[in-house]
Order: C-alpha cells, then sequence, then structure tokens
C-alpha cells in the first residue's frame, strides 16, 4: 500500500529550516530549524517552534536539502579591490576637486539662504 | 453555590444566568463537552517531556494546553449558567461525577493509542460541533465558532500521524491496530444521547440529534480507514452508559488533577 508520500520503511527525520515574518510587510527572517519526517509536521512544528504564542503572522518552511548553500570564498569574498562599489568608495568631492584643478575653474561660491 | 459577582452586570451576564431559557438542557451538554476536553487535555498533557520527539513534545503539549483552554472556556459558560465557579466544576466533583465519554477513560497508553484516541475523539468532535456553530444561544454558538478554528490544525495532525502509523509495517501498524481494537466500542460514545437533546433541538441550539450524528461521523471517517486498511470501530456497546461508569485509569487521573485542589480546598493559588 504505496499511495501518497509516505513511505513504508521507516521515515527518516530531516532538518527543515524555518523563517518568519513578524508584521505585515516584514521581511522573512531566519527563526531556526525543526526536525521533521514530512512537510505537514514539518510545517506543524514550525508553528510550534516559532508561533505557538502567536509571534509570528507567516511562516515559511523549507527542506534544508532544497536550499542552495553559498559559501565559496572566490565568489563571496574575490581578492581583487571592489571597494569602489561601496558607497564611501568613491570620494566624488575628491574626484570633482581633482577634475576642476585640471580644468583651471574656481569652486563655486557656496549659497546661502 | 455562592454568586460571586465583582463586576456590574454586562450583556452576557444578562444571558448567562440560571434564568437563561434552556438552562438545564445547556447544562448538560456543556458538562459534557467540557468534561471531554478536560480529561483528553489532562490526559495528553502526559506526553510533557517524554514524547517520542522533541518537536513531538511542543506539539503534543501544545495540543493539550488548547483542549484545556477550551474546556475552561466551556467550564466558564456553565458556571454562568449554574451560578458557580470555573474551579467547583472542574475539581470539586467525584470520580464518578464526571460525565466525559468512554471514549475518553482509556489511559493515555502508548503513541499510537494516543494517536488513535486523539484522531477518533477529533473527528467526532468536529460533528459536534458543527451541530451547534449556527446555535440560537449566542455564547455558545460564538465559542463554537472559535473551536472549530482550532480544531482544525488539531485533526491535521491527528490524520498526518494516524496515516504515517497506518502506513509504516511492523511495529507502528501493529500498534494502532491494537489500539484501535481497544478503543473500538467506545469510539462512538462520544455520541451519547443526552436527555436534554430533545429541548436543545427545538430550541434550535443543536441541529440534529447524536444519533444522527453518529452516523454522520461514521461516514466522515470511513474513506481514510478504508484507505488505511483500518477496520472501522464497531457500534457502541452499552449505548446509555456512555458517559457513565469510569474506571480505575480515569480514578487515577482525577487523583492527579485534583491532588492541587485537594490538598488546600479555597485556595487561591
Amino acid at each position: 500500500m504505496s499511495q501518497g508520500s509516505a513511505p513504508d520503511a521507516a521515515p527518516r527525520l530531516e532538518a527543515w529550516e524555518v523563517f518568519r515574518q513578524e508584521k505585515v510587510g516584514g521581511s522573512m527572517t531566519h527563526a531556526g530549524s525543526v526536525m521533521a519526517p514530512d512537510a505537514v509536521l514539518a510545517a506543524h512544528y514550525a508553528r510550534e517552534m516559532f508561533s505557538r504564542r502567536q509571534e509570528s503572522i507567516r511562516l515559511w518552511v523549507v527542506r534544508r536539502a532544497d536550499v542552495v548553500d553559498l559559501d565559496d570564498a572566490d565568489l563571496l569574498q574575490p581578492p581583487l579591490d571592489r571597494s569602489f562599489k561601496k558607497p564611501g568608495g568613491y570620494v566624488m568631492r575628491d574626484k570633482l576637486a581633482a577634475a576642476r584643478k585640471q580644468s583651471g575653474q574656481a569652486k563655486p561660491r557656496q549659497r546661502s539662504g | 453555590m455562592t454568586t460571586a459577582r465583582r463586576r456590574p452586570a454586562t450583556e452576557l451576564d444578562r444571558v448567562l444566568s440560571p434564568d437563561t431559557p434552556h438552562a438545564t438542557a445547556l447544562a448538560e451538554l456543556l458538562l459534557a463537552m467540557a468534561d471531554d476536553e478536560f480529561v483528553i487535555g489532562f490526559s495528553d498533557s502526559e506526553w510533557t517531556g517524554i514524547a517520542p520527539l522533541l518537536e513531538e513534545d511542543v506539539a503534543m503539549s501544545s495540543l493539550a494546553q488548547d483542549e484545556l483552554g477550551h474546556a475552561a472556556a466551556l467550564y466558564a459558560l456553565l458556571a454562568g449558567l449554574t451560578g458557580t465557579t470555573v474551579d467547583a466544576i472542574a475539581y470539586d466533583r467525584e470520580p464518578a461525577e464526571y460525565r466525559h465519554c468512554r471514549l475518553l477513560d482509556h489511559g493515555r497508553g502508548d503513541w499510537a493509542m494516543t494517536i488513535a484516541r486523539r484522531y477518533l475523539y477529533d473527528s467526532a468532535d468536529v460533528v459536534r460541533l458543527e451541530a451547534l456553530v449556527a446555535g440560537s444561544w449566542a455564547p455558545l454558538a460564538e465559542l463554537v465558532g472559535k473551536l472549530i478554528r482550532e480544531e482544525r490544525y488539531h485533526r491535521m495532525h491527528a490524520e498526518t500521524w494516524l496515516e504515517r502509523l497506518a502506513r509504516t509495517r511492523g511495529e507502528p501498524r501493529d500498534r494502532l491496530l491494537t489500539a484501535l481494537a481497544t478503543l473500538s466500542t467506545d469510539a462512538g460514545t462520544v455520541f451519547t444521547p443526552l436527555a436534554a437533546e430533545p429541548a436543545l433541538i427545538e430550541a434550535g441550539i443543536m441541529a440534529a440529534p447524536f444519533t444522527t450524528l453518529e452516523t454522520e461521523w461514521r461516514a466522515s471517517i470511513e474513506p481514510t480507514f478504508a484507505a488505511l486498511g483500518l477496520p472501522m470501530p464497531e457500534p457502541v456497546s452499552d449505548p446509555g452508559r456512555g458517559r457513565l461508569d469510569h474506571g480505575d485509569a480515569f480514578r487515577w487521573l482525577w487523583g492527579e488533577f485534583t491532588m492541587v485542589r485537594r490538598a488546600d480546598p479555597g485556595a487561591s493559588w
């Protein structure tokens, strides 16, 4: 009798990651994980662990095995300088001063009022 | 029985007193329902700390708390109708005075027994609740509306576990079959006829008699039992006494849940 998703052999527990949303429009933040043999129980346990006191309005429950895990240093922390991508990594004031100097333009008087 | 009124009368009080129409009939119904919820809640709470899985420990404790909460809400309506207090109703009776159904007299047992009993009770309870949700007495109809929403979640849990145990060959399925056999002739006692039924039906509080509801219940679980190859519960043995003759397992449970109260009757905690 092998209908549906439940196996005839002893089911294995696997890890599920749980994300929760605290209020409408909020982001889904990682809350923790539960062990469960299938999606129905994983959802049930996630609600127990992360919302039984009504602290969440939404939960996402994902098999850990389905999560695409990236931890490649070459990908996330590549060696060449990329500070120009950051705010403050490309200082406009300095670039503008150098351009004015090169073209002989004075800095405009600061307007008041 | 004392009537302790420490606040001004509200609209609810005007419909929640011994003068409420059909108070006696409602009281019999509420006592049966509340005792059912109280006994299954207390019984299942015995898994706290020793459930087979950490997550199940939390889930089962939570389910048990929900049932106790439902019992408290039903006892509160009853207390209003009879002019007494929730604690007095819940704790100050002798074992023979409780009116829960015989299905819930069985001890907690193993995990399969707990699941089998939860499935049989929850599937029956939803039929009973559906027959009350559109009733003419607002306090009960409103409460039943809330209970139905919480019970959906209980049934989800019971159904998934019933299926899991039934489909796993070997010990899980064997223990489930043993549990169902033990509970078989008590399963339908949730629908034990009450003396108050004619009055409740005439008043529009209950939509149909318990005999009709039992038939509905059996029809509702039949597809699941057939799909899982499980034997359907048999007709109730001695149906007239379905809420009486509580045995040793319940006496023990009563000792547990009244222990604190009996240690110092009348104390506030």
